[in-house]
């Protein structure tokens, strides 16, 4: 016989008709929600401590009635460390400090069976300003288990590095989304989304040597995700994404996490995440011109302007997280929780196929701690 | 039982599902009142009737009366309430149980006889939820002789669905109160809570705990109810469905949660527990008041 | 891989249509309300991990649009 929890008897009486007032199907939440997050964020590879970044955050929302619904939230970044000029050499690391600060605005009206939200979001650093634009709505069945989402984005950047290898950069980009969202069984939801993003405008990477990459990306990405309720009262979610560009990069990443309540308001959820990828096309390998020396590419005297970069993201690798997050929800609406996850990259882990070589792996630990407050 | 203990000029007494109930509240007129409370009342007759072992036109006898032969077509509320008693008996690991009920052929309370072994042994086979088929719009009992009985969730499911009624209609102050399982619509007239107070399980006119309230339901279970006394020892109604005999552990749980229905299947579902009672309910992260048959009161807030 | 994300891709949209699987009725949603079963995450946590896996591995999308860039290299 499946073993539930006695908790999930209050959720099964809530679920009983006519006993709490009625709502549209859909309506803007029943409570707002302020919520503190901390992130610390650690990242190295062999000899090098490479960037710290701490970051704390804050987010808002805050419905109006059974129809309207606003949130906000404001990230601070701190981020310090040394950056590798070419590839993963820790001879040509420059030492930085930075500080981002990130604001976003959303807005979401509930209709009987829609919902239409618009949203503005802007980033801000020295040397790189972004501003976005978002619009996205969404449209139920009638008996609630389909549900339609679209959604278009707008994205202007600016950048203006301090070294000034170029002033008042520009990029342009629009993305698109379209979803799907399944309930198959009183167990299972299903959910399928495509996006596509469109970009014109400057996509180096201005600390970099040699970093010279084309003007126009579009990138394309199929997520889907399954949610599965298991006996025992726990959650399975698993997600699995194909991406590809026109850079040549062709990723694939799958995600599992389980949602496990214990008693007294604790849950935990162990989660790991593989990610493999291919190199950009115009990624070189470490091997460097006779002539030139490092970090100049084999041939980069014949054809200096062409695409070239040493960005050890464009290569070829594979990367795990495994990640724990331990949650306890209190009486009055609080709720807190931890969450740390162990990230390493590594060329030899990419899937069916050689990475590049000659690449340090990369190892990060990311620290979470969250507080939150219904109200 | 749960016995109000501000005695407020807003009350409307009624009897329904063997109990004595009330329906309290305040309004701005006594004419909004006497409205009020009517649909309310309605409502916990129309549970009544739709749901009464008793009457033969209900939906239960319907079911039972095709068990162990044809599905029957049932609508949403009853598929509704019957997944629901389904989650009961998964969450009470089998030990709340629907079809339970048939034990009432062997155990007769008014006459104070505890039925032979052989009697129980009968019954107890036609006892499992796992012999009930439930499909989208249909539900059959597999096994001839079976019996399907809401009386578990029945009187406090309806105590929510009055209460809901009044607020719906815009009352924002009262409680409905079906024989001690109380759901509450909203705080006094001027915003304290209303007090209830925990009958003694022994005697009916002392109280064992008091319970402040401005919304939310209280219910109780205990061996009071319906029971007899022999040889030193008390028979109550509360039957474990494995063993055919009845629980032993404790004289009444109460149980404070947001809604009636929650609140009475946490209490049944204790007591069934006997020894493990306490430790479920911790588990189950609720409130309770209890006390065992030495007479200790036990809670957690 | 490639395959299992349109093969289940594919799955979701044939189900929206197709006649083999019931479509499950309010009354059967109390686990399917769970916030866990929700594909709403806490939107702090979610946007952490994405930040730092697209600044990491030049591969994002999939989940929203228009959430703003950065220079994070």
């Amino acid at each position: 016989m499946p073993r539930i929890l006695g908790s999930a008897i209050l959720s099964a009486a809530m679920a009983l008709p006519g006993l709490i007032p009625s709502a549209h199907a859909d309506s803007a939440p029943e409570s707002g929600i302020i919520s503190l997050r901390y992130l610390s964020y650690r990242d190295k590879q062999p000899g090098l401590d490479r960037i710290t970044v701490s970051a704390p955050s804050l987010y808002i929302l805050f419905p109006v009635g059974r129809e309207w619904a606003f949130s906000g939230s404001r990230v601070m970044d701190s981020v310090s460390g040394a950056s590798s000029r070419y590839h993963s050499s820790i001879s040509g690391a420059s030492r930085m400090h930075d500080t981002r600060q990130a604001n976003d605005f959303n807005a979401t009206r509930y209709f009987e069976r829609a919902t239409l939200s618009i949203g503005a979001a802007n980033s801000t650093e020295h040397d790189y300003k972004s501003e976005a634009v978002n619009v996205t709505g969404t449209v139920s069945s009638e008996d609630n288990n389909t549900t339609w989402t679209l959604g278009f984005g707008n994205t202007n950047d600016s950048i203006n590095p301090v070294n000034n290898i170029v002033v008042n950069e520009k990029k342009h980009t629009r993305d698109y989304l379209l979803g799907l969202s399944q309930v198959l069984t009183p167990n299972d939801i299903v959910q399928a989304s495509m996006t596509y993003a469109n970009g014109h405008g400057y996509f180096n990477d201005p600390y970099k040597m040699v970093d010279n990459r084309p003007r126009d990306r579009s990138q394309s990405a199929i997520l889907a995700k399954w949610n599965h309720y298991l006996e025992g009262d726990s959650v399975l979610q698993s997600s699995c994404r194909y991406y590809w560009d026109n850079y040549g990069i062709r990723g694939d990443t799958l995600a599992l996490n389980w949602v496990k309540p214990l008693s007294n308001g604790v849950t935990v959820s162990p989660s790991v995440r593989y990610h493999t990828q291919s190199a950009a096309n115009f990624y070189y390998d470490p091997v460097y011109d006779p002539l030139l020396g490092a970090p100049f590419p084999l041939g980069f005297l014949s054809n200096p302007t062409g695409f070239y970069s040493p960005d050890q993201r464009l290569s070829a690798f594979g990367a795990i997280t495994a990640g724990f997050k331990i949650s306890k929800s209190m009486a009055g609406g609080w709720e807190a929780d931890m969450r740390a996850d162990y990230y390493q990259q590594k060329s030899g882990w990419r899937w069916f196929a050689k990475g590049s070589p000659g690449l340090e792996k990369l190892t990060a630990i990311i620290l979470q701690l969250g507080l939150s407050k219904k109200f | 039982m749960s016995i109000p203990v501000n005695e407020p000029e807003c009350r409307t007494a009624f009897v329904a599902m063997g109990s004595d109930c009330e329906v309290c509240l305040a309004a701005a007129s006594r004419h909004a009142i006497d409205e009020a409370a009517i649909a309310a009342i309605k409502e916990v007759i129309r549970i009544e009737e739709k749901y009464s072992r008793y009457r033969n036109d209900s939906v239960v006898a319907a079911i039972n009366r095709n068990a162990g032969l044809d599905a029957v077509a049932i609508d949403t509320e009853t598929a509704y309430l019957l997944n629901y008693m389904g989650t009961l008996f998964q969450a009470s690991s089998g030990l709340f149980d629907a079809t339970s009920g048939i034990l009432r052929h062997a155990w007769n309370f008014k006459d104070c006889v505890i039925p032979t072994e052989e009697q129980l042994q009968r019954l107890l086979p036609l006892i499992g939820w796992q012999h009930v088929d439930l499909n989208v719009g249909t539900v059959k009992l597999r096994l001839d002789g079976m019996e399907l009985d809401f009386g578990g969730v029945g009187k406090e499911y309806a105590a929510d669905r009055a209460a809901n009624i009044l607020k719906e209609r815009g009352i924002t102050s009262g409680f409905v109160n079906l024989g001690g399982d109380i759901s509450v619509v909203g705080p006094r007239p001027d915003g304290t809570p209303w007090i209830f107070g925990i009958r003694h399980p022994r005697n009916p006119n002392e109280t064992i705990a008091s319970v402040a309230a401005t919304s939310g339901a209280l219910a109780t279970s205990g061996d009071y109810e319906r029971f007899f006394d022999l040889g030193g020892m008390r028979y109550c109604h509360i039957l474990d469905p494995r063993t055919g005999h009845p629980v032993t552990a404790w004289r009444s749980i109460s149980i404070i949660a947001p809604l009636a229905v929650a609140a009475g299947s946490y209490a049944t579902i204790a007591m069934l527990k006997q020894g493990d009672a306490l430790t479920w309910l911790e588990e189950s992260d609720v409130a309770y008041i209890a006390m065992d048959q030495a007479g200790c009161v036990y809670s957690r807030p | 891989m490639k395959l299992v994300a349109f093969a289940f891709s594919g799955a979701v949209l044939v189900c929206t249509g197709c006649t083999g699987l019931k479509p499950v009725q309010p009354w059967e949603k109390g686990n399917l309300a769970k916030p866990a079963m929700t594909f709403e995450t806490d939107p702090l946590e979610a946007r952490f991990m994405e930040h730092i896996y697209s600044s990491k591995e030049s591969v994002s999308g999939g989940s929203g649009v228009g959430g703003g860039g950065c220079g994070c290299n």
